[in-house]
Formats: C-alpha cells, sequence, structure tokens
C-alpha cells in the first residue's frame, strides 16, 4: 500500500517538473492594440467649414486661401483688418470677439487707413482646475490629450470660455500661443490689458518703440516691470498701454510679473510693426499665430505668402502646479516661492501654441514653385531653438526686427535663435538645389532632438512641414508615402500605451509583447525546490512511521549478514 | 479652595488671550461689513435706472404692457448715456453703434449683453405672476475679500424668490473687466439653452428681466470667465424652497474638491510691548516663563478632576464598609 502512493507521488514529481522545463522554453506571444480600442480623433477636426479655406471678401477684407485642414476663421480676420466698431454684426456675430475688442479711428495722416488703434486683451487660464469636479476647464489639447495648465493673453471675448454650454473645450479665441498683434509704423496705439485672471500680470514691449512713462501718467508707458515702470496689474483691473512705434519689425510683448513662470507659462506674444504704406489695413490680430490671411501692403508688394511662427516650450512641472489647487494663496507659494526654475526642464515643445501632430492641422506651410515667403520666427522657450527646413535654405533678414545689411546676409538650414530672439526669413521655392531641391512635403523642426517629442516620446514637439500643393489633399492634408498618421491622433498614443510598431510588418515583430504566461526560471526553480522538499519530507515521515519495519529490515539485514558470515565461520 | 481659584484665574486668562486674537484677526476680515454697506446703496443704484430710461431699464416700464417691449428695449445708439464709465476711461474714442437683437439678445458696442431676457411669457407652470421684484447684485473683486482664498465674488451667494415671480436684475459690475451674470438651468422652451445672461465691463450697470417657474428649484448662478466661478464668483438663486444647494459656494457650501493646507513655518513679528494689554503680558509672560504647556494644563486640569473623583470613591467604599457593620 504505501509504496503505491510512494510510487505515485514520485511519477507526479517528475511529470511536474518536465511542465515547468516545457513552459519556461516558450517566450511570450505579441500583443496586438485592436484600432478600435482607441480613442482616435479624426485627423482633421470636421468642425471646421470647407468654405474657410476658401478666397473671399468679407465686408470688403480680402482674405488670401488657407489651404489647411484648420484655417483661421475668416470673419475673425475681417474683424482683425476693420476692427470690430467697424464690420457688421453678422460678421461680429461669427467670431467670439467682444464689440469692443479692436477699435480703429481717425486717419490721422490721411493715406487711407486709420491711425488710432485700441486692441483689448484679457487674461485667460487654459486648462484650469474646478473645485466640483476632477477635470479640468475650459481645455485646450496641445496635442490629443495632453492638457497643460496655460494662461494666455486673449483678444476680448463675450459670452462663454467654453465652446457652449455642454462643452469643457475652450472657444477658439481662447488658445496658446497668445494672438500676434499688428500695426503700423506711427499709428497711436492703445493696448488696454483688462486682467481677468486671478493674479497680477503687466505687458512688457519687448522691442517694441514705446515711451518708459507718459509725461502726464495718464496711461502706461510699456515697460510692464512692477520694480522699476509700474505697479502690479490685479484682477479686476484695467491698464491702458499707449505707443506709437517709429521702427517696424518682428517684436514681443509679455507678462512681466514674475517673468521666469509668467512668460513661459504662455504670456507672451509676437507684435509686428508694418511699415506705414497708403491704404494699409493690417490685420492687427493673428489668433493662433501661422498663416497670415490678409498681408500688409509692403509684405504684399514683397512676397507671395507670409507667416507667424511662435515656438514656445513649457515644464510639465510648472503647468501642473495651477492643477493642482484651487486657492490662488497656494498656487502663489508654489509658483513664487517653491517652484525652481533652475532645477527644472522644458516637456512640451509647441509650434503656434500646438505639438506635433497638431501642427499639422493649421502650421503647415504651404507653398508653390517659384514663390516667395515671409516667415517671422520667434523663439520663446528658455533656451536656443534650432530650426532646421528640409530640402530649403532660406536666408535671414532680420534679427530682432533689424535689417540685416544685404550683402551681409546669410542663407542656412538651421537656424539659431536664442531665447527671445527674432529672425525674418524668406523662403524662396525656387528649384535650384539651393533655394529648394523640389517639390515633396519637406519637414521643418527645431533639431535639438528634444524638440520633436511630446514629454520625451517622439514623434511629437514643434514638428512642421513645407508642404508643396500637389502634396496637399483637399482638405489640407499631407499626402505622405509614409506611415499611417492616424493613430497619433489618438490619446493612448500621447498616454504612452500605444506600440506604434505593431503595425510595422504582418507579424507584429515589433510589437508588445504579452506577459510570462508560463514560469519565469525564478519561479521554476522555487517549484523545483518546492518539489524536491515535499519528496524530502515524505521520506522523512516514511523513515518515522515505518521507523520499526526500518529497524526490523535493517536487523535483519545485519542479522543476516552477521548469520551468513557466522555461518561462513561457524562452518 | 485656593486651587480652584487659581484654576479659574487660569482659564480665564487663556480664555482673554483667545478673545484678543480672535479680534486681531476679526480687524483683517472685517471688510464684510463694508461690502455690505453696498446692499445700503442699492436703492442709490436703482437711481441710475431713473436716467437712463431708454435701455436695459426696465422698472419704469414695469406698469405698461409688455406687448410692445420689442421696440422699447433695444441697446440702441443712445447707449452712453446709460453706461456709467469711470471717468479716467481714455481709450474710448470711437462712436460704433452696434446693436443686435433677435428678441432676447441683445449685445452694445461695449460688449454689454442681454441674453435669455423674457419680460412676459409665462412658464407653463405658472398661471400668473406672483410678484415682480428687482434685485441688485454686485460683481467684484472687493466682495471676495470676506472669502479667503477667493479672488472674485457676487455681493451676496444666495437669492431667494417665490415661484413664478418676475425678477429685474441690475448686475453692477464694480470692476474694470467683464464679468457675467449667468444663470442655468431654466426651462429651455422660455430660455435658449436654458440660460438667462447678462454681461458687462465695469464699471457699469446692466439690467435685464425674467419670470422664474413654479416648481421649488436651485438655480447655479455664475460668471462663465475661466476660473471666476472657480476663484469664487458663484451663486444660487432659489425658487420656493429651492432644490439641492449647489457645492463651492464661498461662505455658504462645502466645496466638492476642497485643497489641502499645510500651515507655514513663516517669520513672524514679535510683540510689540508698548501695547501689550495686560492679558498679553501675562500670557506672554506665561508663555515665556512657565514651564506649563497647553497640553500640560489639561493634563493639569484632568488630574485635578479625576483626584477628588478617585478619592470620592474611595471614601464611599470605606464608607460602606463602615455603615454595614
Amino acid at each position: 500500500m504505501p509504496i503505491r502512493y510512494f510510487i505515485a507521488i514520485l511519477a507526479f514529481c517528475s511529470l511536474s517538473s518536465a511542465a515547468i522545463a516545457q513552459t519556461s522554453l516558450k517566450l511570450p506571444e505579441t500583443v496586438k492594440v485592436s484600432p478600435e480600442a482607441l480613442n482616435t480623433e479624426p485627423v482633421c477636426d470636421p468642425k471646421i467649414a470647407a468654405s474657410w479655406r476658401e478666397e473671399q471678401v468679407i465686408d470688403g477684407v480680402k482674405i488670401q486661401a488657407s489651404n489647411r485642414c484648420s484655417p483661421d476663421n475668416p470673419y475673425l480676420i475681417a474683424a482683425a483688418v476693420k476692427g470690430t466698431n467697424n464690420i457688421s454684426m453678422g460678421t461680429l456675430m461669427e467670431t467670439h470677439l467682444s464689440a469692443d475688442t479692436i477699435i480703429k479711428t481717425d486717419d490721422i495722416d490721411g493715406d487711407g487707413d486709420p491711425d488710432r488703434i485700441i486692441i483689448k486683451l484679457e487674461v485667460m487660464e487654459l486648462n484650469g482646475p474646478s473645485p466640483d469636479f476632477e477635470g479640468l476647464i475650459p481645455t485646450f489639447d496641445i496635442a490629443p490629450g495632453i492638457q497643460p495648465g496655460a494662461w494666455v493673453f486673449a483678444p476680448k471675448t463675450r459670452g462663454m470660455s467654453t465652446e457652449n454650454f455642454e462643452s469643457v473645450r475652450a472657444n477658439a479665441l481662447l488658445r496658446l500661443p497668445s494672438p500676434v498683434i499688428r500695426v503700423e509704423q506711427g499709428d497711436i496705439v492703445q493696448l488696454v490689458l483688462e486682467n481677468t485672471h486671478y493674479l497680477p500680470h503687466t505687458i512688457h514691449l519687448h522691442g517694441v518703440d514705446h515711451p518708459y512713462a507718459h509725461a502726464d501718467g495718464h496711461v502706461a508707458g510699456g515697460d510692464g516691470v512692477p520694480q522699476t515702470s509700474e505697479m502690479f496689474l490685479m484682477p479686476g483691473e484695467k491698464r491702458i498701454y499707449e505707443f506709437q512705434a517709429r521702427q517696424t519689425g518682428t517684436m514681443l510683448y509679455h507678462c512681466h510679473v514674475q517673468t521666469h513662470t509668467h512668460l513661459a507659462m504662455g504670456l507672451v506674444g509676437m507684435i509686428i510693426v508694418e511699415e506705414n504704406r497708403p491704404n494699409n489695413w493690417v490685420q492687427t490680430l493673428n489668433v493662433g499665430a501661422g498663416q497670415v490671411r490678409h498681408p500688409s501692403v509692403a509684405i504684399q508688394e514683397e512676397f507671395d505668402q507670409e507667416y507667424d511662427l511662435h515656438y514656445h516650450a513649457m515644464d510639465k512641472e510648472m503647468t501642473e502646479i495651477i492643477q493642482k489647487y484651487n486657492d490662488p494663496r497656494l498656487i502663489a507659494r508654489d509658483m513664487n516661492r517653491l517652484y525652481d526654475i533652475t532645477d527644472a526642464t522644458e516637456d512640451y515643445y509647441m509650434l503656434n501654441g500646438l505639438s506635433f501632430p497638431f501642427t499639422l492641422r493649421e502650421s503647415i506651410v504651404t507653398v508653390e514653385p517659384d514663390q516667395k515667403i515671409k516667415l517671422r520666427v520667434a523663439n520663446t522657450a528658455s533656451e536656443t531653438l534650432a530650426m532646421h527646413t528640409h530640402g530649403h535654405k532660406a536666408t535671414i533678414t532680420h534679427y530682432d526686427g533689424i535689417e540685416q545689411n544685404p550683402i551681409a546676409q546669410i542663407q542656412r538650414d538651421v537656424y539659431a535663435l536664442a531665447a527671445a530672439q527674432r529672425l525674418d526669413l524668406t523662403l524662396d521655392t525656387t528649384n535650384d538645389g539651393l533655394n529648394s531641391y523640389g517639390e515633396g512635403l519637406w519637414l521643418f523642426h527645431d533639431h535639438r532632438e528634444k524638440g520633436i517629442t511630446n514629454n520625451g516620446m517622439n514623434p511629437g514637439g514643434n514638428v512642421s512641414v513645407i508642404a508643396y500643393k500637389n502634396y496637399l489633399n483637399e482638405l489640407g492634408l499631407p499626402i505622405g508615402q509614409g506611415a499611417d498618421i492616424s493613430k497619433y491622433f489618438s490619446e493612448e498614443f500621447h498616454a504612452r500605451t500605444l506600440p506604434i510598431w505593431q503595425d510595422l510588418d504582418e507579424v507584429g515583430t515589433l510589437g508588445a509583447a504579452a506577459g510570462q504566461s508560463g514560469l519565469d526560471p525564478a519561479a521554476s526553480t522555487d517549484l523545483y525546490n518546492l518539489l524536491a522538499g515535499l519528496l524530502l519530507g515524505i521520506f522523512i515521515y516514511l523513515a518515522i512511521v515505518k521507523r520499526q519495519m526500518i529497524t526490523q529490515v535493517a536487523s535483519q539485514a545485519t542479522s543476516k549478514l552477521k548469520g551468513s558470515k557466522g555461518s561462513t565461520n561457524n562452518e | 479652595m485656593n486651587k480652584t481659584i487659581g484654576i479659574i484665574l487660569f482659564v480665564s486668562i487663556f480664555a482673554f488671550s483667545g478673545q484678543a486674537y480672535t479680534e486681531e484677526t476679526a480687524e483683517t476680515i472685517d471688510h464684510s461689513g463694508h461690502n455690505m454697506d453696498h446692499d445700503d446703496h442699492s436703492g442709490h443704484n436703482m437711481d441710475h435706472d431713473d436716467h437712463s430710461g431708454h435701455n436695459m431699464d426696465h422698472s419704469d416700464h414695469s406698469g405698461h404692457d409688455h406687448s410692445d417691449h420689442d421696440d422699447d428695449h433695444k441697446l440702441d445708439e443712445p447707449m452712453d448715456h446709460s453706461m456709467h464709465h469711470s471717468e479716467d476711461d481714455h481709450s474710448m474714442h470711437h462712436h460704433g453703434d452696434h446693436h443686435h437683437h433677435d428678441d432676447s439678445h441683445i449685445m452694445d458696442h461695449e460688449g454689454g449683453m442681454i441674453m435669455g431676457q423674457n419680460f412676459d411669457e409665462l412658464p407653463s407652470s405658472c398661471d400668473s405672476i406672483s410678484e415682480e421684484i428687482e434685485i441688485t447684485v454686485h460683481a467684484g473683486r472687493e466682495y471676495a475679500n470676506k472669502f479667503p482664498g477667493t479672488v472674485f465674488a457676487f455681493d451676496q451667494q444666495e437669492w431667494r424668490v417665490k415661484p413664478c415671480s418676475k425678477i429685474t436684475w441690475h448686475f453692477v459690475n464694480d470692476d474694470e473687466v467683464r464679468h457675467q451674470f449667468m444663470m442655468h438651468g431654466l426651462p429651455r422652451y422660455l430660455y435658449g439653452n436654458g440660460m438667462f445672461h447678462l454681461e458687462s465691463t465695469g464699471p457699469r450697470t446692466i439690467s435685464g428681466t425674467m419670470i422664474v417657474p413654479a416648481s421649488d428649484e436651485t438655480y447655479l448662478v455664475h460668471c462663465d470667465i475661466a476660473q471666476h466661478m472657480e476663484k469664487g464668483m458663484k451663486g444660487q438663486l432659489v425658487v420656493g424652497d429651492g432644490g439641492e444647494d449647489l457645492t463651492s459656494i464661498p461662505g455658504l457650501t462645502p466645496y466638492a474638491f476642497p485643497d489641502t493646507y499645510v500651515a507655514e513655518d513663516l517669520p513672524q513679528v514679535s510683540v510689540n510691548d508698548d501695547e501689550d494689554t495686560i492679558s498679553e503680558q501675562v500670557t506672554e509672560f506665561l508663555n515665556d516663563n512657565s514651564p506649563i504647556t497647553l497640553l500640560m494644563f489639561i493634563g493639569i486640569i484632568l488630574g485635578l478632576i479625576i483626584m477628588p473623583v478617585i478619592s470620592r470613591i474611595t471614601l464611599l467604599r470605606k464608607k460602606e464598609p463602615e455603615e454595614s457593620t
């Protein structure tokens, strides 16, 4: 009886040890993520009317075609060119602008355009917290599912901050970057800052000709520094910054309160002073930067198109401070006293407020052969930008708004922009092997490799494309010959849960591995040890229980031995 | 006996010093009283309506037949007389005359808006208007002073009205930026998206009229400018007995997701000797010289209470056997 059991146990042990050995031989399967499991948005936002892309005239304002997925709202451009005081109510209603956002009056020099310009800006928080629910409001995605807390100067808006009362998404005027402001040389400009935010802010006119202070002190000069030129502009207060720029050029405006965080949070935009020309109605605001669909007279004389390219970067930890607390005192504590910018690294790299793949929707430079295109580039990140154009060598014509001596102008394919620096580039699409290598979809991006990531994951960052018209479909999307870009429009890709190389081939050679199905080596060793221990234990048990039998057997054996010995001896 | 007198003295000193402390803090919070003054001025605010005559002021017309309101109540050209600008508004060089209307949606050239206005259409639940009232609401940063941790607020956080009231709201924006008086959850067949909305850039008053339904309900009132509601500009309109309270209304209802606070070790000013009250001097003396901490003090009191009880019990026990024998 016991021997039968004993054999059964032995057999079990040998079988299971064989099974253990078998499973540890095989590596896990490849797991494929189904497209149905992804939260993917359409590559092109379907809410935008196709008619917005066309060349058109609204309220007498000529608006260039914009062959891209998300063109600027043409009604907004009409309002920006004529002023909200000179457009029809129908046009105004197509925008979120307040009726008093841009006021243009008084042709002082009699050259056919208004010279007294009032521009009203508010300070808005994007992706802020709520004490009532766990999400953020109003939301602005720089890439699918990426919602850094941000502050922007926004054109004075009317109505809700969100798209509508059921949505948490910010309305079209509330976005990164702060809008590009365009004025004419000699205009008497009043930049009215209405501080709708819960922290103090100011405006510093960086590089724009402005007085330090006005003699009668009735308005501010525009230096914006709370330690020297003026007081903090507190929540609920308004300040008028008045200037009359004598020099032209691509400049900046930014908040000068706690600049190390307030600028990085997004309170920085481009401001451009255009040459004074007759009948020169400039596009006062270019919301979201990018293509200027109503370029100034001087630009139209020399160029086919004009683009504003605003590069910015943000530190993830900094943007999360305003999402961690609702109490402004705690936000001020962390922003002013606990946050250490010298220990910080930038994580989000943006072109015109968006990161790849959203840059493809609106920051594409669409070109045709033999064109001259004006690119106004600003870098408001804290590090030097190494902007690189594939397939083209553009000419640097202006540094910080000042024209470089024409005979000393240089052509490059990497353009270095120090922090807060601006370059004016002339992109020439003549196919001569120097200016352009011919038609195609040519990337342009930061060549510091972290600049082409979203929080360290590629592809992302400030990547965009110089796209020749023949390579764009009717939606203004690049017709690529490379990989399918739709998966980059899923939240999962940016949440790092989509193994994008799973589709490189049929079998998914570089897809994701499943977890260990059998036992890992350490566990199988443990199991061996357990089995061995079990056997030993049984032996010992049996040895104790059957000790009489064992001693009997043993004594019999010894006696036998002795007996045989004795018998031999005896015999 | 001496002991108990000593304790009473001790306790009273603590109480005194505590009172002194609360008085000090009360001084900084005392703006609330000042804010309340604005309510007193509400009559004064109504005055504006008298000289405006032509625009958002419907109070004058309350006795009229409202069927011809559509023509009377547009924010038309003479707008400027109705606005209450601050004198230092140098940015207004323009003479635009925007106005837009589709009955309930009115907008002027300075960004003032009235939406969801309703003078005479009764909610289906009402047979008649129960009462006609006017309520003045102030909005601005100063009203947040009494609520630490907020930046913007209305002067009141709750308004109570009878079911089927016809309310004319006078929305006074005391700041130099935009604010909104936006109400949600109204019947959609009367109010677009269920909303009644007043908006203006201050300092300025804008007025609008609406009629509430018969049911007991609590309606959200807030400013929808990014972070204004979150940072305090939130209130509720309670009709009749009201419905469920909303969350995160300053001073009224708790925050649904409150922040966590940890006191910081901040530098403090040492107490000024000249203006010390006697109680402060005593407490300071005790704080500085007495080795007695608060916990030790509590311990002493506990001991003093417990000891007699114990001795009493032991006495009783001793007595009991005596009695029994």
